[in-house]
């Protein structure tokens, strides 16, 4: 009569499916910074190694753990097929970064573009089936479903991309274009669209906030796909996108601020590191989309951009593994399970958020003055501040197996 | 949508309450936040009481499935209840960092737990039960008393 598969005792995964994500993200994250660090400047490989080594990892960790609670969906058999997407999205993104380096080899890129491409759109695709069949959407599982489907037009323009680089597909002139259509979509439809999606359930539910405005709610994620769409036509036709992105930049800082002041009214009087991070994450947002159409301030935008990013996907990883690691531990039983506070202490997040804090705004200074000391200093600090995630994702994890191996459930 | 809407309602005043013991506890406030955790205690279980002696006995008898969605709601109200009789073990010994990481814990686990009931359940609830018998429904459940 109805679907009720929404809803079964099964239906978090198991914390190993969130975390091997989480430390993968960690891991290529300290990575992207020794490249940094070592002045390696090719800009595809760093421009990867952040959207899909870092963001995407964290991104498709995160959305197993949360399509179940806000959308209601349950993958089933969750170990199988995120070790699946997990070995391919690893061994997928080292060998584009192989192919990007040695650029001459075709085969680097066919087998990135099989191996990657089907990584992702196996999980894209997944996810999308399963929100699609959703009867009751709200706001957030309607976000979700056109986020995963932003991220299923990058993916197959990235693929389309490798294999037109490799010599496979015959096509170079629209290279470019497909390009500026691959990054609009990985940027305000992938990473934005679902960064908005979440925080219409975890602002007002998590910090108790006022709801945001249901116009906005009901309507902003849709005008901004459609902009998208409208944007690609555009582009494709060779013709002048810039009335598209005022009305996307416009919307979009809307967005921002209507979140920055939710965050200000919230009735939680906690200001812990996430706190912060939203906030912080929020504030550069609307410098990234100030700043858009100034030329000389374009790395401003594209470095306040990243850091929007990644301030929202801190934010939520360190509540998720701390909660998890609890949550699960004390659903099988061991009385031994400790506080989230013991597993990630609130102020290991807020020195996190300092060391985010100071980063940016060296980068931020630096894309003025150009200083090689500076630009050293500022990629020392982006060592650290992966470098910290990725320890305490890791001391989290050590933790969880530390109680199962040590102590006995009590079985009820 | 009349069920979802007077229980969603009732989750955002539940969060007010747990919103308020919280600053208490974070001001030093004790005696406050000992007050104010039992207003909140006090109407969780009572939500939780109209859910599980009411609202879950309608859809079930309607639906004929007692071990679907509601069992699960029923088991995760376990869950919540646990949580509260450690806050409370917490407020007692005025240890501010067990309730301060308790609320942590018990924020996620109650939204995570509202998500699903205002998404799935309720408007279940809301698709299944003919209009009288919702209407009926909420007057029994304004008269659960703890």
């Amino acid at each position: 009569m109805f679907n009720q598969g929404g809803l079964s005792l099964e239906q978090a995964p198991p914390i190993s499916v969130v975390l091997r994500f989480f430390i993968t993200g960690g891991i290529f994250g300290v990575i992207l910074s020794l490249f940094m660090l070592f002045n390696i400047d090719n800009s595809l490989i760093i421009v990867h190694l952040l959207g899909l080594g870092v963001m995407a990892s964290f991104m498709l960790g995160a959305m197993f753990q949360m399509l179940p609670v806000i959308a209601g969906v349950v993958i089933k058999t969750p170990t199988k097929k995120a070790l699946v997407v997990h070995i391919l999205l690893s061994l997928g993104i080292l060998l584009q970064i192989s192919a990007f380096s040695t650029s001459s080899n075709p085969y680097l890129y066919l087998s990135s573009s099989i191996i990657l491409g089907g990584g992702l759109l196996y999980a894209s695709i997944l996810m999308f089936k399963r929100l699609i069949e959703i009867k009751d959407h709200s706001s957030s599982s309607k976000g979700m479903l056109f986020a995963i489907s932003s991220f299923i037009i990058t993916i197959i323009l990235g693929v389309v991309m490798l294999l037109t680089i490799g010599g496979y597909l015959d096509m170079p002139y629209l290279l470019l274009k497909l390009r500026d259509i691959h990054y609009s979509f990985a940027i305000f439809g992938w990473v934005t669209l679902l960064i908005i999606a979440i925080s219409f359930q975890v602002i007002e539910m998590f910090f108790v906030t006022p709801k945001y405005p249901t116009i906005m709610t009901k309507y902003l994620i849709l005008s901004l796909f459609s902009l998208l769409v409208i944007k690609s036509i555009l582009i494709f036709s060779s013709i002048d996108t810039i009335l598209i992105d005022i009305t996307l930049s416009s919307l979009l800082i809307i967005y921002a601020g209507v979140t920055l002041h939710r965050l200000y009214r919230r009735r939680r009087p906690t200001a812990d590191g996430s706190v912060w991070f939203w906030r912080f994450g929020m504030i550069l947002l609307i410098i990234s989309l100030s700043t858009f159409f100034i030329d000389n301030l374009r790395d401003i935008t594209y470095i306040s951009f990243i850091g929007f990013a990644l301030s929202i996907i801190f934010a939520m990883v360190y509540k998720i593994v701390p909660f998890l690691v609890w949550f699960h531990l004390s659903n099988q039983g061991y009385m031994e399970a400790p506080m989230m506070h013991d597993i990630i202490h609130p102020k290991r997040v807020k020195i996190h958020f300092f060391i985010h804090l100071t980063l940016f705004i060296i980068l931020i200074i630096n894309s003025f003055l150009n200083f090689t000391t500076l630009n050293i200093v500022s990629n020392i600090f982006l060592t650290i501040s992966f470098s910290w995630i990725l320890y305490h994702i890791v001391i989290a994890t050590r933790k969880y197996y530390y109680i199962q191996r040590s102590f006995t459930p009590i079985k009820w | 949508m009349i069920i979802t809407n007077y229980m969603r309602s009732e989750h955002r005043a539940c969060d007010e309450l747990f919103a308020d013991a919280e600053k208490s506890v974070i001001d030093g406030d004790f005696t406050k936040a000992e007050e104010q955790f039992l207003k909140f205690s006090n109407e969780t279980l009572r939500h939780f009481k109209k859910e599980e002696d009411e609202l879950f006995v309608v859809f079930e008898s309607i639906t004929g499935n007692s071990e679907g969605p509601t069992r699960v709601m029923r088991f995760e109200h376990e869950q919540v209840r646990g949580v509260i009789g450690k806050m409370a073990e917490a407020i007692e010994s005025r240890d501010k960092d067990a309730y301060l990481s308790l609320a942590e814990s018990m924020m996620i686990l109650l939204q995570q737990h509202n998500m699903k009931e205002e998404q799935m359940l309720y408007a279940m609830c809301d698709r299944v039960i003919p209009q009288d018998k919702k209407e009926e429904t909420l007057k029994n459940m304004d008269k659960i008393e703890l």
